[in-house]
């Protein structure tokens, strides 16, 4: 009947077991008791980095842009629960991170250019998370994945609302 | 004779056969003059040239279970047996009796590596011969420098009939070759490495061939390829830069292509730039439409009891409207914003069917939202300061 769940290890199905555990954990902790703004403001932010947890957890880490999400993610819970001295660490190894890539990136464009896409692959690259280091072939490659991963995210979130 | 033996190398296209022809011609009278068993070499050239007829024979002995007409050569049939148990791993003994010269300084930088690729190049050779697969290539990927000289020397025999190919060769790859002086390190493994690559160029000639097939250019000569070997295309630099360029230059374009598949109506739009644009229009789409799918179940879900076989049935429903139908809600709400139709062209349509349970929302929270969504993926940058503190909150959670 469905194509998609009949594959018990595909993306989709890892997604929605994985997505749907988390809502359900979430509204345990939660329940929806008022509407106000904040607490809903808050929900929304869990179920976001549920959604993208969830997504970049079942992507197992093959592709670049799922490890950069879950640094992200991982960055920004530690910077949430705990001390400052965490915060320096994860920020500093950000920087070296973000320093070594900048200068993959310039050593990069400088080959890129030939190809006549410099200037549009910036924009690119701050969309697809983890993109700031990538080659432009490399980077088309990911945003391809990422895209599946999104309309396969888009499209689960939407059958649970 | 010699363009039917290696004719057979090249079985599914016959249109090699002249270039072998006419190629193979000086080779073989070389070869039949001198005596390449035993021989030492006479004269630089010369000895290259007739490194092909013996590398052909050899992986005639190698691969005779593949090849049907073998023998039609006289000259050949009389060198094979003087080669006995010729097998892919005997190559130190094929290189004993011959004093090989460097004769092109080819890929010293790579002699280790192409030592121990040696016999794992040439045992694969001999089982498959007439199907390469890529990892084979890639597997030789160090001898890429090294054979496409080999390749090209071979390639460019009817462009430049001459003799001294291997100078020729030599010449026209200083950059490949930055360590002339290293072609005095172990010739024997040179010579191996040589082999190997000659055998590389061989299969991957053969497998080129096989793909020229379905290219539309068929000349009998200088063969077009994108692999990892590659051949420069006739009438085009044959520089190793302006190559390599090109191999990147399609791998770029052929995945642009997928993209294009992917980002949905994509498909009259030619040229990166605009490609580009809609790819990134698209990818920032899909992320709002996360998020706002997200803040929808964060104001609308106590009742979460779902499991698989609910959101089973509902993903056939909603497979149909697609996930643009989420965002045709945008035009009802946002009345003022441009919605960019080429992006969701099927979303207006998509709006009755697939979202029954909007209109009940808190309409006060999700507008400022939704407001905010819509403004920051369509209005880029400007609108970012018209936002309210909601949405500055909601920005910076990005």
């Amino acid at each position: 009947m469905s194509p998609h769940h009949l594959n018990p290890s595909s993306l989709k199905s890892r997604f929605t077991t994985r997505f749907l555990r988390a809502l359900t954990n979430i509204n345990a902790q939660n329940p929806i008791s008022s509407s106000s703004p904040r607490e809903i403001l808050q929900r929304y932010r869990r179920i976001k980095v549920a959604a993208d947890k969830s997504m970049a957890y079942s992507v197992r880490s093959r592709r670049t842009w799922s490890r950069a999400m879950r640094w992200k993610l991982r960055s920004r819970s530690w910077r949430q629960a705990s001390s400052v001295r965490r915060l320096k660490i994860t920020t500093t190894c950000h920087q070296a991170i973000m320093k070594k890539t900048a200068h993959e990136r310039e050593s990069k464009t400088t080959t890129g250019e030939e190809v006549g896409f410099g200037v549009q692959t910036d924009g690119l690259r701050e969309l697809v998370p983890g993109g700031e280091a990538m080659d432009i072939c490399n980077l088309l490659d990911e945003t391809a994945h990422y895209i599946k991963c999104l309309t396969t995210q888009v499209q689960r979130e939407q059958i649970a609302s | 004779m010699a363009m039917s033996s290696i004719s057979m190398y090249n079985k599914p296209s016959n249109a090699s056969d002249p270039f072998f022809g006419s190629s193979w011609d000086p080779i073989v009278s070389l070869s039949q003059s001198e005596s390449l068993v035993g021989s030492s070499m006479v004269s630089h050239s010369e000895f290259a040239n007739s490194h092909y007829p013996l590398l052909m024979e050899n992986q005639g002995i190698t691969s005779t279970a593949h090849f049907s007409q073998y023998q039609s050569d006289p000259s050949f049939v009389e060198l094979v047996p003087k080669l006995p148990g010729f097998g892919s791993g005997n190559w130190s003994e094929m290189v004993g009796p011959f004093s090989l010269p460097q004769c092109g300084q080819i890929a010293n930088g790579k002699c280790p590596q192409n030592y121990a690729l040696n016999t794992e190049v040439g045992n694969e050779r001999a089982c498959t011969n007439s199907t390469q697969s890529r990892d084979e290539h890639q597997l030789s990927d160090e001898g890429v420098v090294g054979a496409s000289p080999n390749g090209k020397r071979r390639k460019r025999v009817p462009e430049s009939n001459s003799p001294l190919r291997s100078y020729q060769n030599a010449d026209e790859e200083p950059q490949k070759d930055p360590s002339g002086e290293s072609s005095d390190v172990p010739k024997g493994q040179d010579e191996k490495i040589q082999k190997t690559e000659q055998i590389t160029g061989v299969n991957s000639r053969g497998k080129q061939i096989a793909k020229q097939a379905k290219d539309s250019s068929q000349t009998g000569e200088a063969p077009k390829e994108n692999y990892i070997h590659v051949r420069a295309r006739r009438g085009q630099a044959t520089n190793s830069h302006s190559l390599a360029e090109r191999v990147r230059r399609e791998k770029i374009s052929e995945r642009m292509r997928l993209l294009q598949e992917l980002v949905p109506g994509c498909n009259k739009i030619t040229g990166k730039a605009v490609m580009l644009d809609e790819i990134i229009n698209y990818v920032q789409s899909l992320q709002q439409q996360v998020e706002f799918l997200s803040m929808k179940l964060a104001t609308v879900n106590p009742e979460l009891n779902i499991d698989l076989e609910r959101v089973l049935s509902k993903d056939i429903l909603h497979s149909r409207g697609g996930s643009a139908g989420i965002l045709g809600f945008g035009p009802g709400l946002n009345s003022s914003h441009p919605f960019p139709p080429r992006i969701f062209p099927g979303t207006i349509s998509g709006v009755p069917s697939t979202n029954p349970q909007f209109p009940p929302l808190p309409q006060t929270v999700l507008d400022n939202e939704l407001q905010n969504l819509f403004q920051m993926g369509y209005d880029s940058s400007s609108a970012m300061d018209s936002l309210g503190p909601n949405a500055g909150r909601l920005k910076s959670e990005l």
